[in-house]
């Protein structure tokens, strides 16, 4: 295998506007993206036309029917009404990433900037937390929830979730804070400003995008977590969205048409978010200290 | 503000943006507490009953859907006493787990639930469900029909209408076409299996999906049929193992060969595409219950067969549907009220004229019935009732048999190994 | 990074140099302790006294008695949690051996499909496009994921019993969920490939955007081949971001709950084929058997520290600060010790 470079200075008689090769590794790659998008090419297909013409196959191209049917079916079906668990859905997100980016950040400030003794240690079993999965707590969280009356409470997975998030949001600030030149918070504390004062004046306000991508991320995670509202919320009006998308089967049948629906419905919120704060998102995922 | 900072001067808008932040958290919380609030306050003075009940569907464009059957009945009761009632459907398979986990937490979804007899009968142990001694009683069933809800003298809850699965259903005219006929004997169904896969080229026998239902149907009925109704009962209160001889050559001479003889279709989504196909004559032969009379176009062209041949006392499964009052129901007046009527001969009939229900109550005129579903009660001549197997032994065994047998359909030859794994499940269900 | 380590310097100093240490040394400490204390009473209720309650829970009986390891005695040797007999006769072969098939097959493939893509994908116009197509399965609810893949794998809806059909491979034909268990097992897990080579992809693009232009055109200048310059440069600066790729993979590998239970049912499917731990733990939950319950979680977050016990190491270097910091000369490496930090977080806990 020559690499390009080699091959650069040998002119050719005739000049193709793009290499071959280059062709071709755009062929490659946007086959693989398109490859990739078809099952939900498929389900998008199913929604939108009826069961009927789909159950053989959504590819078949005749008869094709545009309905609308299956997300109104979706979205007032009786068992799982997927207009009040996208409503839940809401209520339980937007506080539940809320909260624990203020409370996160202010955590990963102190772990940024105070030095104690036991501060590594503290920090390290925080982080520690990050890989417990979620079932490692689910049966006393369910007691506590019961003791404290809050189950089918739309406030337990509120809070739930918010000290789920916390851990990585520390971790995710701790992290931007170091990066920040502590020296402009060095000058306002000679000037007498509180530490609290310096946080909430002039770091915050740094953080901004920081917190940007905290928001996207955990709001997602939230919107997109199953287990614990299948654990805490067990009221059919409460029913968060990802909880009414397998509550769309019947007992006997299976329908393809109002799942798709569904589906879409469900991930749509995700999805919007994603493509409209990419930036934000990806920054959640891989951090602060790759730039690019 | 200071101006001490060396290269840093603050920004005007920090302020602001703290404010907007703040701002913002007051805000989602306040909407979340006011939805919540709003939609937690009862909209209406008059209390409704909440019903949760496995019959799915749309009811307004799909009359005879399974929810546009049950309807009217619930519809009736509103009519009769004025008591409001709020349906939701929900699969027993996402009941099964998430009630338990409510009832523990002393809440409950709905005021009356429908659940199959042995899981009331679990939960009943567990102080969950109400006594509904004396609310209803066999007076007013036909006999036995209370049997599997009964446990030291309490009756935990009540027989709604049922279904009847006598055997493999088929389309009469696409039978008289090919000039095939109901077989009499086990040789004649196997070889009447042969010549349809020989003519169609494809599997004779449609086997159902769904979580796996439809499959313990058919075995049930092969049980019924070569072990007799005495087998089944035995099978159903455990006192004979999946793993004796008896049961094993039911497998080995009868169903085994059926499917290494490739007569099944894989299993296939029952009811769409599966009916479907069945009826066009693709995989003319369909084991189904009953049900199946409301969901063909032209429901006299209809035939039915048992499994032929066989020994003398043979039983036939009558599947109930059960329904409970749970302890936490936040009405239980309004909930024993409707337990009551749905108990009662006319909330019966009304849900059986609708085709595809055999009533429990006692009392329903014949006359009721379509005419398809009353040959079905002529199925149920000479033989035993009995309930269904797995509904009775209940979870979690119903969910290991089913997905045994799953695994027996997709791979016959481990036919032993999945008795013996459905012994354990049996052997260690509470 | 000149960051200074010192804490917090009072404005005014105390005149008695000692005393103003102790004080300094004190506010600092109580100002840290204000500024952790929220998050602190949120881990301790929802996350640390849960953990140690579960623990608990796995050492006694219903009945509240100490029982030792009896109940991991039983979860362990239960057919559920490891078949043997799968050797001979195929899946189910129980949740523990399943979540390992599935690290096994599902690790390396997404990695591997990752880094070529991403490789790929550096030349490619409209790279963005292509990534946000494939990535899209990162951002979906996994619950929707279970779904989609009953639209894909199931027949006669699905794509890949249709094109296996149309290519005459009839075993492959059928429907892939509910009629063997070998395609439901391996089935699931390529359509979890599906939905997670994103990640890998995102995080080697990144990686591979910090490795400085010039070390590709130096080699090349010397003469290496593309293979070569793979083998030597690439592959060893993008070392740390693949160890955070591999932890992170593994962890949702273990966690695994949402699309088995989406795509088939709480038993996991077909005899139990596509059965993980999580769903065995769902599933004694709900029958009320906790201290069972509590076992296989136990077992789950055992499995997950002995995963992300090297990567913490790895990455957070504490307390060996200053070995790090001279490791950390090596510029690429430093970048690649960096970055996982905050890339841990998100996707370890998400469910």
């Amino acid at each position: 295998m020559t690499s390009l470079v080699d091959r650069e200075p040998r002119r050719r008689p005739w000049k193709l506007p793009f290499r071959p090769r280059t062709i071709l590794i755009h062929v490659v790659a946007w086959t693989v993206g398109l490859a990739w998008l078809l099952p939900f090419i498929g389900v998008a297909v199913v929604s939108v036309r009826p069961l009927s013409e789909t159950a053989l196959g959504w590819w078949n191209p005749s008869p094709f029917h545009l309905t609308f049917d299956n997300f109104i079916s979706a979205w007032n079906n009786p068992g799982c009404p997927l207009s009040l668990g996208l409503r839940d859905s809401f209520f339980v997100a937007l506080p539940a990433t809320i909260i624990p980016m203020l409370v996160g950040a202010f955590a990963g400030y102190g772990f940024a900037r105070f030095r104690t003794r036991t501060r590594d240690y503290i920090f390290l079993s925080v982080v520690l937390f990050m890989a417990v999965p979620q079932m490692m707590v689910a049966v006393p969280v369910y007691n506590l929830m019961i003791a404290l009356g809050l189950i089918s409470n739309l406030l337990s997975l509120i809070l739930v979730h918010s000290a789920w998030g916390i851990p990585w949001i520390i971790l995710f600030m701790r992290n931007f804070f170091r990066t920040l030149p502590e020296e402009i918070e060095e000058a306002a504390r000679v000037d007498g400003a509180s530490d609290f004062k310096i946080f909430y004046k002039i770091v915050l306000p740094m953080a901004l995008p920081a917190m940007a991508a905290v928001v996207v991320f955990q709001f997602m995670w939230v919107w997109n977590d199953f287990f614990f509202a299948q654990v805490l919320v067990q009221k059919s009006d409460w029913f968060l969205s990802t909880q009414c998308v397998p509550r769309l089967s019947g007992q006997l049948a299976h329908p393809y048409d109002l799942l798709s629906a569904g589906a879409i419905l469900t991930m749509i919120v995700p999805v919007a978010l994603y493509l409209v704060l990419q930036r934000f998102y990806i920054r959640g995922l891989i951090g602060w200290t790759i730039k690019g | 503000m200071s101006s001490g900072g060396a290269d840093y001067v603050p920004s005007k808008t920090s302020g602001r943006l703290i404010a907007i932040i703040v701002a913002l958290l007051i805000v989602t919380n306040v909407i979340t507490a006011v939805g919540v609030y709003y939609a937690a306050a009862p909209k209406a003075a008059v209390v409704p009953v909440q019903v949760i009940g496995p019959w799915a569907g749309d009811a307004i464009k799909n009359p005879s859907s399974e929810w546009g059957k049950f309807k009217p009945v619930l519809d009736k009761f509103t009519n009769d006493t004025g008591i409001p009632y709020v349906y939701t459907p929900t699969r027993q398979e996402d009941l099964s787990p998430t009630l338990p986990i409510a009832f523990q937490a002393g809440q409950s979804p709905a005021d009356l639930i429908f659940m199959p007899s042995a899981t009331i009968k679990q939960w009943a142990a567990k102080n969950w469900v109400t006594d509904l001694t004396g609310t209803i009683g066999p007076s007013s069933y036909q006999a036995g029909a209370l049997d599997p809800l009964t446990a030291s003298g309490h009756i935990w809850g009540g027989a709604y209408t049922g279904k009847v699965k006598p055997g493999f259903w088929y389309n009469t005219t696409f039978f008289q076409a090919n000039s095939w006929s109901a077989p009499t004997t086990w040789q004649g169904f196997f070889s009447l299996l042969g010549s349809i896969k020989n003519s169609t080229g494809n599997p004779p026998l449609m086997a159902g999906d769904g979580v796996g239902w439809p499959l313990s149907d058919v075995v049930e009925h092969f049980i019924e049929t070569y072990g007799g109704a005495s087998m089944h009962k035995a099978l159903a209160n455990r006192s004979l193992s999946w793993t004796d001889p008896s049961v094993k050559s039911i497998f080995q001479n009868y169903l085994v060969p059926t499917l290494t003889n490739g007569f099944w279709t894989a299993p296939t989504t029952w009811d769409n595409p599966g009916v479907t196909l069945w009826w066009d004559g693709t995989n003319p032969l369909y084991f189904m219950g009953s049900w199946i009379t409301g969901m063909v176009p032209n429901p006299s062209a209809l035939g039915v067969f048992p499994l032929p041949g066989g020994v003398a006392n043979q039983g036939i499964v009558f599947a109930a549907d059960y329904f409970f009052v749970p302890k936490f129901g936040a009405h239980q007046d309004l909930a024993k009220r409707l337990a009551q009527y749905l108990a009662s001969e006319p909330a019966q009939e009304l849900q059986v004229k609708q085709g595809g229900h055999v009533a429990t109550a006692a009392n329903v005129p014949t006359t009721a019935y379509p005419t398809v579903d009353r040959n079905v009660a002529n199925l149920l001549s000479g033989k035993t009732v009995l309930s269904d197997l797995d509904d009775t032994i209940g979870n979690p065994f119903q969910g290991v048999f089913w997905s045994q047998l799953q695994s027996l359909w997709a791979n016959p030859g481990t036919w032993q190994t999945v008795l013996t794994n459905i012994q354990t499940a049996a052997a260690n269900q509470p | 990074m000149n960051r200074r380590e010192g804490g917090p310097r009072p404005r005014l100093l105390p005149s008695i140099p000692g005393a103003g240490w102790i004080l300094r040394r004190l506010r600092s400490q109580a100002t840290f302790v204000a500024f952790i204390l929220p998050a602190t009473i949120f881990l301790i209720v929802l996350v640390i006294y849960p953990v140690v309650a579960t623990l608990t829970l796995g050492f006694v009986g219903a009945d509240g008695q100490f029982t030792g390891l009896d109940n991991f005695a039983t979860v362990i040797g239960s057919k559920q949690t490891v078949n043997a007999d799968c050797l001979q006769t195929g899946p189910p072969c129980g949740t523990l051996i399943n979540n390992l098939i599935w690290i096994g097959l599902h690790l390396p493939l997404t990695m591997f499909m990752g880094l070529f893509l991403a490789m790929l994908l550096q030349r490619v116009r409209g790279a963005a496009i292509v990534k946000s197509m494939i990535f899209l399965g990162m951002v979906t609810p996994l619950i929707v994921i279970g779904t989609v893949l009953k639209f894909i794998l199931e027949a006669p809806i699905g794509l890949v019993p249709a094109f296996f059909g149309s290519i005459g491979i009839k075993g492959l034909a059928v429907n892939w969920l509910t009629s063997n268990p070998s395609t439901l097992l391996f089935g699931l897990i390529m359509g979890t490939v599906w939905s997670w080579t994103g990640f890998s992809m995102i995080v080697y693009s990144a990686g591979l955007t910090t490795i400085p232009k010039d070390y590709f055109e130096a080699a090349r200048v010397d003469g290496a081949s593309e293979w070569q310059v793979f083998r030597k440069i690439t592959w060893p600066l993008l070392k740390p971001v693949t160890l955070v790729i591999v932890t992170m993979t593994v962890l949702w590998e273990l966690k695994l709950f949402d699309i088995v239970i989406g795509a088939t049912n709480q038993q996991g499917g077909l005899g139990g084929a596509a059965d993980v731990l999580a769903l065995q733990m769902y599933r004694f939950f709900y029958v009320q058997d906790y201290n069972h319950a509590a076992v296989v979680a136990t077992l789950l977050t055992i499995f997950t520290f002995v995963v992300s016990i090297s990567l913490f190491r790895e990455l957070l270097n504490l307390p060996r600060h200053k070995r790090r910091l001279l490791r950390a000369r090596a510029k690429p490496a430093e970048v690649g010790t960096d970055s996982p930090q905050a890339t841990i977080a998100p996707t370890g806990d998400s469910p």
